[in-house]
């Protein structure tokens, strides 16, 4: 039996009431041990009986048609099983939260890049051989692949509130910008890798996933099986940002190879398969308008921007996300424009459309701010609206203005001096800040619980992504039922496991919690039954339940099985409130006057994101994100070929994500009190995408304090700093 | 990579009869000849390892110059020389990580002429001298161009002499994952004269920036360079930084180089 439960009213904080203890305690991650030693199993570290090896082959034109894969030129080689093409196979993962198949381009090429073919070897280094020496005959055809030059882009009707054109007119300030970021990518760790093995007619895949109940689902469409022939292994991911969240073309190539050949088959991408098929983030060009009164009162607001994806990938960068709901403003106004290109195509890199959105909002409030003469604080809380401003829905919490107010004060901002005006030797020093900004979500998630005397075991098929989820889980069961987390022992990563939201959109630790927490406090209810106590007089504390003056061992009280299972999904308080987390980010960086070398020297965040689970995970996510903030603002950036639209960047010493040096010591991050009644019966909101938002705009405007020019397009490499001081 | 055979002479007499065999290879240290193996885009029948050639490694002191081997290691440079020619030993302890300089040679860097390596600005800037199997080339006969050099087919690099200047230093500002420099600048000022060299700069390598030279030989400080500049034509852009930065950055790191050098 399963408890389903709707989010339709505000909800007791239960969480507050429970004795154990361990919410919000910074818990070591449980399977931290095992990661460290190795002994965590990542897709690729299993080795099955009989295993052959897959090395994908891709593409090297950028629009056109395989005519011949060119098998004969590698069969006679030592070791090579087969050269494997399949009108099944995908051109790259699936978008988030799709479960249907990606597009299956049959001979098709569309981007180059993209997975062709899959070699099987007996060995990895014979099928990495064969696949560098296949001689693959294509029919080429001309098409686009730089965004600013393709004749197919597709306009998007404006949306809007207020009378924008209106409210511009009557400005007394007005201020235009345009600004770039380039495309990025989720460089996880781990690089995609898949086992696939077939057992009378059922696929078991182990791979790296985000989302295993969408994934199980993509596999099953994409095979053209039912999804219970379809079995789903992702224990431990080694870093997702989102580049994991749909099933992958080295899953699909691996499940393929596997039928093919009847034995297992390993596919794991190189680091360079990751850069040109797994899905980027889109380079942006945004436009941003901001019109005041004299006294710095918004009055227009406009964010239009040009994204880019391949044809029949519905995903847009959704850039403008929290430029609609962040400030008030007279008229607001937002057009998309998607410039359709043979390329890499794009998708969810970590918080889509605040990541990059903000840098460009936030760089323009900021230079609002000076052209009004305006603390850029003050005119922060001075644009607060009141409701949301394209919707009217009422805030469930918002402690933005408590961030801005207690990170200035902390991070010693009443110290400010004027822009361009203090330097230290050759350095000349800034302070910057931007607002934080991520909506926050409940998705369909569903969770079993089972209590063992007083040992629990937490069932779902969630992923825990390096993330913490294993920590989460636990602590929360283990509040519910008055148990260390210890013991509490959590299964995740199964597709057999009740289903799950998934890693993604910073929606997981509040769904796939959410449902644990259902899940558990069923089983509180059988315990007060048990005992003889009303649910509501049921006190759970190491393993001792007390209750109307009667009170047991859980270790003697349970001498079955107790099994609770829920599922929660969003309902009517998504329609009357909207849940976002909010922050503010300071930082303090030195630019070279000689060299434009910018240095970040501190950086602080203060966060309200609800209820804080795990102090040590959360803090690690926003510290994550932060540095994110980094890599936007100062080193990543993916270069391709304008001609074929190739990736030139593709590996991790040509795109510079930051590196130790690159992070200053100093990183603080503060998290405010917060319960979001609203958004979850735990009281949370996402977590890790808010830290990556807005952060690399607090270090943008650090420069531009520091040198007292701007620079517009990110990231602000030495170059481009060096000649936006030129006179 | 493909198949290749490997000889290891232990004289440079057998190494350049070695290189004899057609598409036969000099093999240094191998920091880049390797890489360019495993990429497959070099296909060499023989490689001729000079590694064991005892009369191409080690370093002396000749009154006052410095002959280096050719056969002898960044690691070792760096280490032997921190005293006796410091601006030099500080640009080799500086090149790659330690996995580099233990392997990688400055025969091999020379004769390789990286447009971005960091010994051809030395040579050049010292006027040293690169000794061959069978003559002695001036540094400023040596270098011709992007990975150009007045070596002729079997000819190996079997040592480098440098003057010891009165005063030298190298500047280099590092490409942070690679190291090498996005430019570097090594300034030596001799009895009859300043040398600035400049390498990762120019889409012709490695170069004297004359006008600094002069500036420099009539006031060895980092004033003299007020009212200089380099022409960005000809810089190389990429996607680290464009020619216009690269050639302001060649002003800036001479003026940190000449304050700096001792």
């Amino acid at each position: 039996m399963k408890d389903h439960f709707t989010m339709d009213e505000p909800q007791p904080r239960v969480l507050d009431e429970t004795k154990q203890g361990v919410i919000g305690t910074p818990m070591d991650r449980p399977d931290g041990a095992r990661k460290v030693s190795g002994t965590a199993g990542y897709a690729a570290d299993h080795k099955v009986e009989g295993m052959a090896h897959g090395v994908l082959v891709r593409a090297t034109i950028s629009r056109g048609r395989v005519t011949d894969i060119g098998r004969a030129s590698v069969m006679d080689l030592d070791g090579v099983i087969e050269v494997v093409t399949d009108p099944r196979m995908t051109r790259n993962p699936a978008q988030g939260m799709a479960g249907e198949a990606p597009v299956q381009p049959g001979d098709d090429v569309h981007y180059h890049g993209q997975p062709i073919a899959v070699v099987v070897a007996e060995t990895f280094e014979a099928a990495r051989d064969a696949a560098q020496r296949l001689v693959v005959t294509y029919r080429k055809e001309d098409a686009a692949s730089d965004p600013d030059a393709t004749p197919d882009t597709e306009v998007g009707d404006p949306e809007t509130a207020g009378d924008f054109d209106a409210a511009w007119a009557k400005a007394d300030v007005r201020l235009d910008r345009t600004y770039t970021t380039p495309s990025q990518v989720s460089a996880a760790m781990e690089p995609h890798a898949a086992i696939a093995e077939w057992t009378d007619g059922r696929v078991e895949l182990r791979s790296s996933l985000q989302m295993v109940r969408f994934n199980k689902a993509e596999l099953a469409d994409t095979l053209g099986i039912d999804a219970d022939r379809v079995r789903i292994l992702s224990p431990f991911v080694g870093g997702g940002f989102g580049s994991k969240l749909g099933l992958g073309p080295e899953a699909v190539a691996a499940a393929i190879a596997s039928e093919k050949l009847g034995r297992p088959v390993r596919v794991v991408m190189s680091r360079q398969n990751v850069f040109d098929a797994v899905l980027r983030r889109s380079e942006t060009r945004q436009r941003v308008r901001l019109g005041a009164s004299k006294d710095g009162q918004l009055l227009a607001l406009s964010h239009d921007d040009r994204v880019s994806n391949l044809d029949g990938e519905g995903f847009a960068e959704p850039v403008s996300q929290a430029s609609q709901f962040l400030y008030r403003a007279d008229g607001l106004s937002f057009t998309q424009t998607v410039a359709r290109i043979a390329a890499t195509p794009a998708g969810s890199v970590r918080a889509p459309g605040e990541a990059v959105g903000m840098v460009a909002l936030e760089a323009a409030m900021d230079e609002l701010a000076d052209e009004l003469g305006v603390d850029p604080v003050e005119l922060r809380l001075n644009n607060l609206p009141d409701t949301h401003p394209m919707d009217g829905r009422a805030f469930s919490t918002r402690r933005l203005a408590d961030c801005l107010q207690d990170g200035a004060a902390r991070f010693g901002w009443a110290d400010r001096w004027t822009r361009g005006t203090r330097r230290e030797g050759d350095w000349l020093i800034g302070m910057g800040v931007a607002s934080a900004a991520r909506s926050n979500m409940l998705v369909k998630s569903a969770a079993r619980v089972r209590l063992q005397g007083d040992r629990a075991v937490v069932e779902t098929d969630m992923t825990d992504i390096g993330t913490g989820t294993y920590a989460i889980l636990s602590q929360i069961a283990g509040e519910m039922l008055g148990l260390s987390p210890d013991r509490v022992d959590v299964r995740l990563g199964d597709s057999d496991l009740p289903g799950a939201s998934g890693s993604g959109g910073s929606f997981g630790a509040s769904s796939a919690g959410s449902a644990t927490f259902l899940a558990a406090k069923r089983i509180r209810r059988d315990i007060a039954r048990k005992l003889g106590c009303p649910e509501d007089a049921l006190t759970l504390q190491n393993g001792r339940a007390r209750g109307d003056n009667r009170e047991a061992d859980l270790s003697e009280l349970i001498d079955q099985e107790l099994v609770g299972e829920a599922e929660i999904e969003a309902g009517k308080t998504d329609e009357s409130h909207f849940s976002a987390g909010f922050g503010a980010h300071f930082a303090e960086v030195a630019v070279n006057e000689w060299t434009g070398e910018v240095r970040v020297r501190r950086m602080l965040a203060v966060m309200s994101m609800g209820r804080i689970l795990n102090e040590k995970t959360a803090r690690s996510q926003a510290l994550g994100g932060m540095i994110w903030g980094i890599g936007t603002a100062l080193t990543e950036e993916v270069q391709s070929d304008a001609r074929d639209g190739h990736v030139v960047t593709r590996d991790l010493a040509n795109y510079h994500v930051p590196s130790h040096a690159d992070v200053p010591g100093d990183m603080q991050v503060v998290f405010l009190e917060e319960r979001d009644d609203w958004a979850n019966p735990i009281q949370t909101k996402g977590i890790g995408e808010l830290g990556i938002s807005g952060a690399g705009a607090a270090v943008i405007n650090a420069i531009s304090h520091a040198t007292g020019h701007r620079t517009y397009d990110c990231p602000a490499l030495p170059d481009r700093v060096i000649s936006s001081l030129a006179p | 990579m493909y198949a290749f055979d490997i000889e290891r002479p232990t004289t440079v007499a057998e190494a350049v009869n070695a290189l004899k065999t057609d598409e036969a290879q000099p093999l240094g240290g191998g920091q880049t000849l390797i890489p360019t193996l495993k990429a497959r885009l070099a296909a060499p029948s023989k490689l001729v390892s000079l590694s064991a050639i005892a009369e191409m490694i080690g370093i002396s002191r000749e009154g006052s110059t410095i002959r280096i081997g050719g056969a002898t290691t960044h690691g070792q440079v760096a280490t032997e020389l921190a005293e006796s020619y410091p601006a030099l030993g500080y640009l080799a302890s500086k090149i790659g990580d330690p996995a580099v300089r233990n392997r990688g040679t400055i025969g091999g860097s020379v004769a390789n002429n990286d447009p971005a390596a960091c010994y051809p600005a030395a040579c050049l800037a010292s006027g040293a001298t690169i000794t061959t199997n069978t003559r002695d080339i001036a540094a400023d006969d040596f270098f011709l161009g992007m990975f150009e050099t007045a070596l002729e087919e079997d000819e190996i690099v079997t040592a480098v002499t440098f003057p010891v200047p009165q005063k030298a230093d190298y500047q280099k500002f590092e490409q942070p994952a690679s190291r090498f420099p996005l430019v570097g600048v090594f300034v030596a000022k001799h009895d009859d004269g300043v040398r600035v060299a400049v390498t990762g700069a120019s889409e012709s390598g490695v170069f004297r920036w004359t006008e600094a030279e002069e500036a420099l030989s009539a006031d060895f400080s980092a004033g003299a360079l007020d009212g200089l500049s380099v022409d960005a034509d000809g810089m190389i852009t990429d996607l680290h930084g464009d020619g216009a930065y690269r050639a302001h950055l060649i002003k800036v790191l001479t003026g940190r180089a000449v304050t700096a050098s001792r």
